[in-house]
């Protein structure tokens, strides 16, 4: 009986902590896309995007999901469909947050999606589009680990399609992974910065 | 404690009881389960996904009238309203996405260049690293099916059409005098730069009702809408100098570009055939302002001015001396366009130019001078009803005022000319019957002041898809223009001339691949006969004139199979008569080869950070009339053959070194004949052949990027 009693307690206490229906949708998502459940993880978001329309993060993590899965593509009408959907997502995380260097690095990695599939066609004119994007997020954010790493990485991506060496932007990476060791994330759901992919640039880039 | 624990059970229970199940089943058109789609009540958080069969569950504690929505990518996102009891067990078929990129496409006698077609034939980049193109757009475009090489001229020619019956306009507003002028068979060059174009649709026949005052073919070309960065371009060539600049504010933005040209330098090292008293120098300049507003409205304002000259003595089989030509032009070009959106799924567009463009010509020692003011004015208005039914009309004014006058040498001045006024209307619908059938019915209606005549040209196309990578597409159409101005500053009781267009499309487009085959017909009306040597004032015109061209086009594109290799083949065949202009007979005129050929490639070559292209041009004999033989169009040239290279070498991200051979194995084209107007001692007459004026072209370019970015790493490495 007084087990019964300790789980009613612990359920009341659950419930008066109240998790917004919010918060519940976001951590089921998080769990979803953790399990590897793209799909569903990304239409999860979506849906609290829509329930939720002033917030930006649903969106943004519905569009990054469905960036990171275009990636490896080789239909085109599927990539352009993709991408398409994760454009539209974006628009709404920007429209509820202005200037934020998160959503401008991921239209960045929108475009970087597209000159990964046909450099010659989508080359031309995004590369130089992402370039202003990155200078634009790091003007607004000089200190964002994800920024920085994401700017080198980029640069790394031309540098060994020019032939170059990618040596310079190790520096880059390494303080990107220090900043990202000392930043300190209040908000809820917000972007983290992953230390382990960062350390796979690293050793891409020391080569 | 038991009862505490039946209350909470009770709650629980009632909880429950308070949950409505939703429920159905997705599948597509055919009944096919649709897995993954994502199922919810819009602006709650309930939904799930449907599972491998297509069906979905879920649970909802909402009450009373609910949206049901339910989107999966390459579908119609499907919404229904209702009380959520009534939301269980639904049969559900989502509508393919008849906007989706693999959805058909209306593209008989059509060509897209840019990143916005969804079968791009060109790239962007292709217009400056084609060999033979020497960074002149229409240079790039020679190399698709039914243009023909005319080397002497460098217009283009569309299946057996003359250059004139080629329409060009820039962000839908006509561009009156788009070739740069020149001495006989000297090709001419498009004078806009060509990175100032996101997008290019070449159409070579079958083309909307949108656009009129063509015989043969449209190029559409549309500037860009918001340049990527702030820069300045510099390039060095052998051939003069270029800079450039763009800036960037928060919703608008500036670019500017001049150059000057001279050939002097060029021509003292690499002598050509004629003696140029003055070689050819150009001084142009292009400026566009982009303004951006709300909702993609958009204002662009584009001018261009340009200054060309020079003078020289070409060898003339009639001229002992040689004939001169001495030229100065001068040419404006403005072009202001405007989009906005209202209302319900309305969008207007409109549009204006203005060209003036003034010529002053010695011709021996005669003085010509030529003055033209052309404006263009159009409206256009299009209505979304649905993603299935699209619903476009317009109306456009064109004004032409035409001045000539010839001065003979010790003789009065002549002067004459013409106005001509074009009022025009027309009105077109979209329609998808499905993913798989499309077609397009359009009218267009109009009015000429000068002739006095009222012209009805329908046009349609459809489009089938026949298979995941295939579709057929039919288009017909009526095409009326009026009479050239060197006819029509002479005299101006003409028709309209007239042609009609029936073309059958097969494509079929794999990633990396496309291949096109086009059959078509064109019958030509009313084209304008005269009497004399030369159309002049007292030559008698008529529009008694007729013809027609049929033949088929086939492209050919990979990209990607061949290691570092992207290559294009285009071969044209043509069969074409005419009885026109001062023909005897009908005869298959000058500029027209019965077969052309093109083969483009291009491969990177990594270790020396190196883009080398090759492209090959043949085309078959042309004909001329020989006055010692009976007959008129009797002989035929040898065949054109030209094999041109390229190299561009990527100093870094930013420079770029580029060197080009035009005809890199000397190749003696001969383009026809001109014969001698009295026969010799033998009583016949001597020729002269009609040739390039240097059979190879050198070009060595230095290409400099400047952007703005100072954060950019791209020069740090230097």
């Amino acid at each position: 009986m007084k087990k019964s009693i300790l789980i009613i307690a612990l359920l009341c206490t659950v419930i008066i902590t109240a998790q917004s229906k919010y918060q519940t949708g976001m951590q089921k998502a998080f769990g979803l896309w953790e399990q590897g459940k793209m799909t569903a993880a990304s239409q999860l978001f979506e849906r609290v995007s829509k329930a939720e329309p002033t917030k930006w993060k649903p969106a943004y993590y519905a569009a990054t999901i469905e960036i990171l899965e275009s990636f490896g593509l080789k239909d085109e009408a599927q990539l352009k469909a993709k991408l398409t959907k994760a454009k539209e997502l974006l628009d709404v995380a920007k429209s509820n947050s202005e200037n934020n260097p998160e959503i401008i690095i991921t239209q960045a990695l929108l475009n970087t999606g597209y000159i990964a599939f046909d450099g010659q066609k989508y080359g031309m004119t995004l590369s130089g589009k992402n370039s202003q994007l990155y200078a634009k997020a790091l003007a607004i954010a000089p200190n964002n680990p994800r920024v920085i790493l994401g700017y080198a990485e980029w640069n790394m991506g031309s540098a060994k399609f020019f032939g170059k060496p990618t040596q310079p932007y190790c520096d880059e990476v390494k303080r990107a992974i220090q900043l990202g060791k000392e930043e300190k994330i209040d908000e809820e759901f917000y972007p983290k910065f992953m230390t382990s992919r960062a350390e796979e640039v690293l050793k891409g880039c020391e080569k | 404690m038991k009862q505490l624990l039946l209350f909470f059970c009770i709650i629980f229970q009632c909880s429950i009881i308070a949950q409505t199940t939703i429920s159905g089943k997705v599948t597509d058109k055919k009944g096919n389960p649709i897995f993954g789609s994502n199922v919810y009540l819009d602006g709650t958080y309930d939904g799930g996904s449907t599972n491998e069969k297509g069906e979905f569950s879920f649970e909802t504690a909402e009450k009373a009238t609910q949206t049901l929505v339910i989107s999966f990518i390459s579908f119609e996102t499907y919404i229904k309203t209702a009380d959520v009891s009534a939301l269980e067990n639904l049969q559900i078929k989502l509508r393919d996405d008849v906007n989706s990129l693999d959805a058909v496409v209306i593209n008989a006698g059509m060509f897209e260049a840019g990143e916005k077609a969804k079968v791009t034939v060109l790239k962007p980049l292709d217009i400056v690293t084609t060999a033979s193109a020497m960074g002149d757009f229409v240079g790039a475009l020679q190399t698709l099916p039914g243009t023909a090489t005319v080397g002497e001229d460098g217009r283009l020619f569309v299946r057996g059409g003359e250059a004139e019956e080629t329409q060009i306009f820039i962000d839908g507003a006509r561009v009156f005098t788009p070739f740069t002028p020149t001495a006989n068979n000297i090709p001419t060059r498009g004078r806009y730069s060509p990175f100032l174009f996101k997008g290019i649709s070449f159409s070579t026949g079958g083309y909307s009702a949108e656009y009129g005052q063509a015989l043969s073919s449209v190029l559409l070309l549309s500037t860009i809408d918001e340049p990527d960065q702030e820069k300045t371009d510099i390039s060095f060539m052998t051939i003069g100098l270029q800079v450039g600049n763009t800036q960037k504010w928060k919703n608008s933005s500036f670019s500017i570009n001049t150059s000057y040209i001279n050939l002097a330098p060029y021509l003292a090292i690499f002598k050509d055939r004629n003696t140029w008293n003055k070689p050819y120098q150009s001084l142009s300049g292009e400026m566009v302002f982009r303004q951006q507003f709300k909702d993609d409205s958009m204002l662009k304002l584009y001018g261009a001015y340009s200054y060309s000259d020079f003078d020289l003595l070409q060898d003339n089989i009639n001229f002992d001396d040689g004939f001169r030509i001495g030229l100065n032009n001068r040419n404006l070009y403005f072009n202001a366009s405007y989009k906005n959106k209202f209302g319900n799924n309305w969008r207007y567009e409109t549009s204006a130019s203005f060209t003036n463009d003034h010529t002053n010509s010695k011709i021996i020692k005669d003085d010509l001078q030529s003055n033209e003011n052309s404006l263009h004015i159009k409206a256009k208005l299009k209505k979304r009803f649905s993603s299935r039914v699209r619903l476009s009309f317009g109306t456009e004014y064109f004004n032409t005022n035409y001045d000539e006058s010839y001065t003979p040498i010790n003789t009065n001045k002549l002067k004459y000319g013409f106005n001509n006024s074009i009022l025009a209307t027309f009105i077109e619908t979209d329609i998808f019957f499905s993913k798989n059938l499309a077609a397009k019915v359009g009218i267009r209606a109009e009015n000429t002041s000068l002739l006095n005549e009222f012209t009805f040209s329908p046009r349609a196309s459809v489009s089938y898809k026949s298979g995941k990578n295939s579709q057929f597409s039919l288009a017909y159409g009526q095409f009326y223009q009026n009479p050239k101005n060197d006819y029509l500053k002479f005299s101006q009781d003409f028709d309209s001339e007239n042609t009609s267009h029936l073309i059958a499309n097969f494509q079929s487009v794999k990633q990396g691949q496309i291949f096109r085959i086009e059959a078509y017909h064109k019958a030509y009306n009313s084209l304008v006969k005269y009497t004399d040597l030369q159309p002049n004032f007292t030559s008698n015109f008529n529009n008694n004139g007729d013809g027609f061209a049929k033949g088929f086009d086939i492209f050919w594109r990979q990209n990607g199979k061949i290691k570092n290799t992207d290559y294009w083949v285009s071969y044209s065949f043509l069969d074409t008569e005419r009885d026109y202009r001062n023909y005897p007979t009908a005869a298959r005129p000058s500029f027209a080869s019965k077969h052309n050929l093109s083969i483009v490639t291009k491969h990177w070559i990594a270790d020396w950070k190196s883009q080398i292209g090759f492209s090959y041009q043949f085309a078959s004999g042309r004909n001329y009339t020989n006055p010692n033989e009976p007959g008129f169009l009797n002989n035929e040239t040898k065949n054109f053959n030209n094999l041109s290279f390229n190299w561009a070498y990527l100093i870094d991200q930013q420079k770029i070194l580029y060197f080009s051979v035009n005809n890199i194995l000397g190749t003696k084209n001969v383009f026809g004949y001109d014969y001698k107007n009295t026969p010799n001692t033998n009583g016949n007459f001597d020729r002269q052949a009609i040739v390039p004026n240097a059979d190879s072209f050198f070009f060595i370019g230095f290409f400099w990027t400047i952007s703005d970015d100072k954060k950019s790493n791209q020069l740090d490495n230097l």
